[in-house]
């Protein structure tokens, strides 16, 4: 049998994204590590959050992890099957209404100190229109990044935290404060952390740059340093726990014993 | 009256090269594949798309060179390819005429065209390269005649000075082709699950195939009002293809086909067998370069040979892996009709798929 007290950096990532979920909550995921963090939230850590999802089906409770945000397995357990319009139209009304019960987890191949991500294409040596790289694009991201408080997810690499990303999918506090609302964005939503395989960076009251405020107890504040492509405050860091053994079998036993996205090394 | 077409006959009555034409289903879920398999068959190109979150469906039709301008928010089988590797390919390649919107906003560009709104404006995009960006430039939207003028524009609110909206323009769609649960003869359908956009195309395009799972009485598909979702006058043409969003999934129906899939994945790698060859050719280059630089590294001199073997066979043709114009010879024009597809699939493997009530997905696909 799998050891539970050893934990890949996945598992502590998923952990993580957990514990940053509320009481009634209302968590808009995608597919990948933060459903698995939303799977957690909903059996272990805070089983009162309404995870819904960018097709417009809403409350989800995934039997089996889903491969896509309109999978069967989502649609087939959840409250309303909304077409996406109506996703919209509640994400914007939400911050019309003045509520602040929601977040959303977006991710991206690059990210600026600001929380501005891409995910549209990597220039290299050519443009938008002719990139070296290009991904699927904005999907729901760009509008959930204007309407939602969003903890952002990446891979902790220089390469993907860079001083200034190539193309803007969606929108964190762009330049600084002030920078949201210039741009005609809400001023009071924005990125709210940004978490990663090394630690979870927030957003300074003041600046809003991004600083580390914890690190996991595998990684280091000099780690997350030399890992960021831009001068991180670290100062603030302070050392988050990892899961008990429970959470662990609860992911590898319940959530996805499939393997489908946290592969745990044959021991 | 009676819509029933024979896919070939509806296909080529309904949709024309240089068609305006927009697809139902959400990546990898109701994505009408038996009618895309058609339209590769028939040879109808020159599409302007309005592609919604898209899957292998458009990626085949780039791959297949019949797009003249993508517009587009989102193109992948979410969960087997994160990127579609043709769309991607090509974008890389300078090959395809492209535009980005968000999600939210082409969707909403959808709805609008169900509507017959003139225009929409948003709160969305601003600020952000969605709006900077132009994939396809005023000069190009007006060479091409099926493509607005302006991707966007900002503007105020005439309703609250000072506030800044953009506006973006509403679709005018010819086509639109959606795979459903159920219909009828006069054109009546029957949605279950997400409904995604399709109820919206259907009503916003001049003609519209609808294919269907199960093909049902006029007087059956009303018995309970509650559950259709789209007038019969809206449609064209409607055409009974069991299983006709393969390899994708069908709510109540049936799964995604996992090997069709994980094989469409591996085979879109490659355009053809040359491109297999020169792309291995590469690999073996960059694979042998990451040895040298590291010789204690016994796992990339290790991965180095590898490559350096597939490279080899390759380009003395005894190993071509799986090709993306292979997987188009295999699944879609050596088979003359859909139920030829049918009959390749097999039996056993078409069961496999099938939903178990219980759970509302298969264990077996």
């Amino acid at each position: 049998m799998s050891d539970y007290t050893k934990y890949t950096k996945q598992e502590m990532q998923a952990y993580a994204i957990a514990k940053n979920i509320q009481e009634n909550q209302i968590v808009i995921v995608g597919t990948g590590l933060p459903l698995i963090g939303a799977s957690l939230a909903k059996r272990v850590v805070c089983p009162s959050c309404h995870p819904i999802v960018e097709s417009g089906l809403m409350d989800c409770d995934p039997v089996e992890v889903p491969r896509s945000v309109g999978d069967n397995r989502f649609m087939a357990h959840c409250a309303v099957q909304w077409p996406n319009i109506r996703f919209i139209g509640f994400e914007a009304n939400e911050w019309l209404h003045d509520e602040d019960r929601m977040i959303a987890f977006i991710g991206g191949a690059q990210i600026d100190p600001y929380g501005n991500v891409n995910s549209t294409c990597i220039y290299g040596k050519g443009d938008y229109v002719k990139p070296q790289t290009r991904f699927t694009g904005s999907g729901g991201a760009n509008g959930i990044a204007t309407y939602c408080n969003t903890i952002i997810m990446m891979q902790h690499q220089k390469r993907r935290f860079m001083e200034k990303i190539d193309y803007i999918t969606s929108c964190g506090w762009m330049d600084g404060p002030g920078g949201r609302e210039r741009a005609g964005l809400p001023g009071n939503r924005g990125p709210q952390m940004v978490v990663t395989d090394l630690g979870i960076m927030k957003f300074d009251e003041e600046t809003k740059r991004m600083y580390l405020a914890y690190y996991y107890p595998f990684s280091s504040p000099e780690m997350v340093q030399e890992n960021t492509g831009f001068d991180i405050d670290v100062s603030r860091a302070q050392l988050m726990e990892g899961p008990d053994p429970e959470i662990i079998r609860v992911i590898r036993e319940e959530i996805d014993p499939g393997q489908a996205f946290i592969k745990v090394p044959k021991a | 009256m009676n819509k029933v077409y024979s896919l070939h006959d509806a296909v080529a009555k309904y949709v024309e090269s240089g068609d305006c034409i927009c697809f139902g289903g959400f990546t990898t879920n109701r994505k009408p594949y038996a009618a895309v398999a058609e339209i590769l068959r028939q040879g109808q190109k020159d599409f302007t798309v309005w592609a919604g979150p898209a899957g292998g469906d458009w990626d085949m039709m780039i791959g297949e060179g019949r797009v003249k301008a993508y517009i587009n928010c989102y193109t992948a089988n979410s969960g087997y390819t994160n990127v579609a590797r043709r769309f991607r390919a090509a974008i890389e390649k300078g090959e395809l005429i492209y535009e980005d919107y968000s999600q939210d906003v082409l969707m909403l560009q959808l709805h609008a065209a169900s509507l017959g709104l003139p225009f929409l404006p948003v709160r969305l995009m601003q600020g952000s390269g969605l709006m900077k960006y132009w994939g396809i430039s005023e000069e190009q939207r007006k060479a091409l005649d099926k493509v607005d003028d302006l991707k966007c524009v900002e503007v105020e609110n005439p309703f609250k000075p000072g506030e800044k909206v953009v506006a973006v323009p509403v679709p005018k769609l010819d086509t639109a082709i959606i795979h459903v649960q159920q219909a009828s003869p006069d054109g009546t359908c029957i949605i279950e699950g997400d409904e995604f956009h399709d109820v919206d195309v259907a009503v916003a395009a001049r003609k519209v195939i609808v294919t269907c799972e199960e093909l049902v009485s006029n007087e059956y598909i009303r018995q309970d009002p509650t559950k259709t979702r789209i007038f019969g006058e809206c449609v064209s043409a409607v055409v009974w293809a069991p299983y006709g969003a393969w390899p994708s999934q069908c709510y109540g129906r049936y799964d995604n086909d996992d090997a069709g899939l994980k094989e469409y994945d591996k085979a879109s790698k490659y355009l053809d067998a040359e491109d297999a060859k020169a792309q291995l050719a590469k690999a073996a280059a960059k694979a042998e370069k990451a040895a040298a630089a590291k010789p204690e590294d016994e796992k990339l001199a290790a991965a180095a040979a590898k490559a350096k073997k597939a490279a080899e066979d390759a380009a003395a043709g005894t190993v071509i892996p799986e090709t993306f114009k292979d997987f188009l010879d295999k699944w879609v024009y050596s088979c003359e009709t859909h139920e030829d597809l049918l009959n390749k699939l097999g039996g056993y493997r078409l069961m496999r798929l099938k939903n178990e009530p219980h759970l509302g997905y298969s264990t077996r696909h």
